[in-house]
């Protein structure tokens, strides 16, 4: 590898590389992000590989393993091009019957197509698919294209041309009013001006200077920042420069999180090649501009993710968050100047330098630009990473990209931002992905989590779960967030178990507005969220569980009983044989009867009845 | 030079070296803002959060430390307004509810106007104002304790749970501790949730002139910095 010492050296780089895959027409992309490599998807691969090999084919084809294609669900998957066909669910036995009909002859395998589980019709091609159709793929767009360990591929659709364009075209202060008139908001959770940010830090007194990119990802069900990282890490390292530039930084390090291991490999093989390529390094492209990242790796602790304790913990100290009275732009890594992004913040940057501001602005609400990666997990037919406009209401990607509830029940709410956002009802799915129109309704865009709710969800059971968490996760070190969140999870608690009094539904408001008011750090200020919009959206579910003693939705244990309607009761002995605890009786083709004293309610016989005879009071 | 700013604290005009916290510009003017884990000459980390204030700017309120919060020119505080007093009450009674015990606790909870307690009692003992490990760091430099464990399960310690031969069993740690004051004869037993209103009876002063130190005697109770000046 040849280091790159101009501008020109890139753009002959590129064009070569371009010119060399011209020949190559077919390309079969392979997902090999964390989901389908659960699903095996690297056998898959080798599959395929050899029986190319076998078929002559390995110098006409290209298999390129892809980071994450977001349909994480229908994995392993496969694209190929020409022809944008669509398999999904891959064995690898399947590989040699890809090769020799679809690759080869150019037939389309009818039982490795896509059916759409909502009007059940089979579909040949991925942009055909309603899941990706109702999208608008910025970020993602580049993950199909690119193999995360090539820089070759990432040149080849245009990389590294914004930082070119940075370094040559342009002032740190023209960076600044490009990035602040785009609207480009922290992607993170706090959706604060990256614009405004990057200016603060800039004219923060000192010489040395901090970029830190935050991958410590650690909310339940959320990995947009995993799948960018691991996808395309080379999109998020660019972002890094341009940042450095403006700031004037020399040094950036990606903080990502022990337990993702693909991306802290990813992000590693990322900065080497950019290392070999003089992309990062001394004077990058012959500039005056020397930058270098390290990868460090988090230890496991969920508020690490909070900025000042990300940076204590980069330090080497006890992962714990300061106060923030004097900021992380002023005083941040070691007390200097530092900026500190998401990686979908970080991974923005290169397209709204190359595209313009006014590219960016033009999609989103008001205040609110550009796209946003959002992890749709929960009781719907399509589940996966899915990126859309800011401004798309709820209900689009609930209904539309996610295909409405599993099992013909009915949707009853919406949990976003994490374990830190708030349960929206189906009377606001209405509200666009906003940063603002959210945080009015009482919850949050955070991270990007979205975790869909139907009828068989007890919303005050979901409170407490989220409340379990965040008083594993909270650092313990302010008593609002320690002693606060755990007294509302003893009250919570206290209500699932139907020693619930009226007052604690005060006593629980008046406790969480406190905890928001007054704890150290963000973890603690948004805790009580999920109590919070629980009690304003669903306040019949909490008076129901403390006046009458009841879950409506049958979830929380001391409040319900399991009993057999004796009239559907087949008597066909199913649930007999299922229960673990012996504690159903009942002769052969008569109804059987439930003995509640041995009944542990796991509810494995209301799994097993054909005939929908247990019941739950 | 030393350099000096003015801020309001509750209206009153404030003249505070640069670089001094509010809360210890308050305190040098007789304004009583409670606090618990603050100890003069040793380093704030806002871990109680009883010493809570408004900060007023652009018309706008921010809930913070004032023990973190360092003084600037032209600064507004607010640290008697009935949402910090409600939101200290609410504190304290989380405080005193897990050390029912502590005399210390037991004033600084009165003080905040906690009249009656909601949650059942810990007797956990202690509430991890971390006084004691920062004496052993930042004073004597021994290191001796610290904080171990995450959330629920944090509590001080020695390393690896061992006493180790550079502490010097000076006795600071102790001294700070707010548990070590003597108790009171009614301490709250489970069952029986309420303040005696002993401590109370002091207060009745304050009451009258809010916010005015008076030197009361709970300060002595949990180490107010007027008495160790």
């Amino acid at each position: 590898m040849t280091k790159l010492n101009t501008a020109n050296d890139l753009e002959a780089l590129r064009k070569q590389i371009q010119a060399q895959r011209q020949s190559i027409r077919t390309t079969l992309t392979l997902c090999g992000g964390t989901g389908c490599q659960a699903s095996q998807c690297s056998d898959v691969i080798a599959a395929v590989k050899d029986a190319l090999i076998k078929n002559g084919l390995e110098k006409s084809v290209t298999v390129r393993a892809s980071g994450c294609h977001g349909f994480c669900e229908q994995g392993p998957l496969m694209v190929i091009e020409p022809g944008n066909v669509f398999y999904c669910h891959i064995k690898p036995e399947d590989a040699q019957d890809i090769v020799s009909k679809t690759v080869m002859s150019g037939v389309v395998i009818e039982r490795l197509l896509y059916v759409d589980p909502v009007s059940g019709k089979t579909i040949q091609t991925e942009a055909d698919i309603p899941f990706y159709q109702a999208q608008d793929r910025q970020l993602l767009s580049q993950n199909r294209l690119v193999d995360p360990c090539s820089i070759e591929d990432y040149l080849s659709v245009g990389g590294y041309a914004a930082l070119a364009k940075t370094l040559f075209q342009m002032t740190s202060g023209r960076v600044i009013d490009e990035i602040k008139t785009s609207g480009l908001r922290g992607r993170g959770g706090g959706g604060f001006p990256t614009g405004r940010k990057w200016a603060d830090c800039m004219e923060a007194p000192g010489d040395e200077k901090y970029v830190i990119c935050n991958a410590d990802e650690g909310d339940p069900g959320a990995y947009m920042d995993r799948s960018v990282l691991e996808g395309n890490p080379h999109l998020v390292l660019e972002g890094m420069m341009i940042g450095a530039f403006a700031i004037g930084a020399a040094q950036g390090y990606i903080y990502v999180r022990k337990e993702y291991p693909l991306a802290v490999e990813h992000a590693k093989i990322a900065v080497q090649q950019a290392r070999e390529y003089g992309l990062l390094g001394e004077n990058i492209l012959g500039s005056q501009f020397s930058f270098d990242v390290e990868i460090a790796r988090g230890g496991g602790a969920f508020v690490c993710g909070e900025s000042t304790a990300l940076m204590a913990s980069l330090e080497g100290k006890v992962g714990e968050p300061r106060p923030k009275d004097v900021h992380t732009v002023e005083e941040g890594l070691w007390y200097k100047p530092t900026t500190l992004n998401n990686v979908e913040t970080w991974a923005n940057v290169p397209f709204i330098i190359k595209n313009g501001a006014a590219w960016f602005a033009a999609k989103g609400t008001k205040n609110s630009k550009g796209t946003k990666i959002l992890a749709l997990t929960g009781r719907i037919k399509n589940t996966g990473l899915v990126e859309v406009a800011m401004g798309t209401s709820l209900r689009t990607i609930v209904y539309g990209i996610g295909g409405g509830a599993t099992n013909g029940k009915a949707i009853k709410a919406v949990q976003t931002g994490g374990p830190s956002g708030g349960c929206l009802p189906v009377s606001k799915f209405d509200l666009p992905v906003d940063f603002d129109a959210l945080y009015d309704a009482g919850s949050m865009v955070g991270s990007g989590g979205m975790v869909v709710m139907d009828e068989s969800t007890c919303m005050v059971d979901v409170a407490k779960y989220f409340l379990q968490f965040l008083q594993d996760e909270s650092c313990g070190k302010c008593v609002p967030c320690r002693l606060g969140v755990d007294r509302m999870l003893e009250l919570i608690t206290g209500i699932t178990d139907g020693r619930g009094k009226p007052e604690h539904i005060g006593l629980l408001q008046e406790l969480a507005d406190t905890v928001r008011e007054t704890s150290l750090c963000g973890l603690g200020k948004t805790a009580p969220n999920p109590v919070l919009s629980t009690l304003r959206y669903f306040p019949e579910e909490y008076a129901a569980h403390i006046n009458q003693k009841r879950c409506p939705a049958g979830v929380c244990k001391p409040l319900i009983t399991y009993a057999i309607d004796a009239e559907k009761c087949k008597g066909c002995g199913l649930c007999l044989s299922a229960c673990p605890l012996g504690a159903i009786k009942g002769e052969k083709k008569q109804a059987h009867v439930i003995d509640p004293q041995l009944c542990s309610k796991c509810g494995i016989c209301a799994d097993e009845c054909k005939t929908q005879a247990v019941t739950v009071n | 030079m030393k350099q000096y700013v003015t801020l309001t604290i509750d209206g009153a005009q404030v003249r505070a070296a640069k670089g001094a916290s509010v809360l210890d510009a308050a305190i040098e003017y007789g304004i009583c803002i409670p606090h618990l884990c603050h100890v003069p000459n040793l380093s704030d980390i806002g871990a109680c959060r009883i010493c809570i204030v408004e900060q007023i700017s652009n018309g706008r309120s921010k809930v913070t430390t004032s023990c973190t919060l360092n003084v600037q020119e032209g600064m507004a505080i607010i640290s008697n307004s009935e949402k910090i007093k409600k939101l200290r009450r609410n504190i304290a009674e989380l405080l005193v509810a897990q050390a029912p015990n502590s005399k210390a606790i037991q004033d600084v909870a009165v003080r905040c106007g906690v009249k009656e307690v909601r949650y059942p009692f810990r007797n956990s003992d202690c509430v991890l104002c971390g006084r004691c490990v920062r004496v052993c760091t930042e004073m004597w430099k021994a290191r001796a304790i610290g904080f171990v464990g995450r959330g629920k399960d944090r509590h001080v310690d020695f390393p690896l749970g061992k006493r180790e031969d550079f502490c010097k069993h000076c006795g600071s740690c102790t001294m700070l501790c707010p548990m070590t004051i003597t108790p009171c004869k009614g301490p709250m037993r489970p069952g029986e949730e309420y303040l005696c209103g002993k401590c109370e009876a002091q207060l009745m002063i304050t009451e009258n002139r809010p916010d005015s130190c008076v030197w009361c005697e709970l300060g002595k109770g949990f180490q107010c910095a007027r008495y160790s000046q």
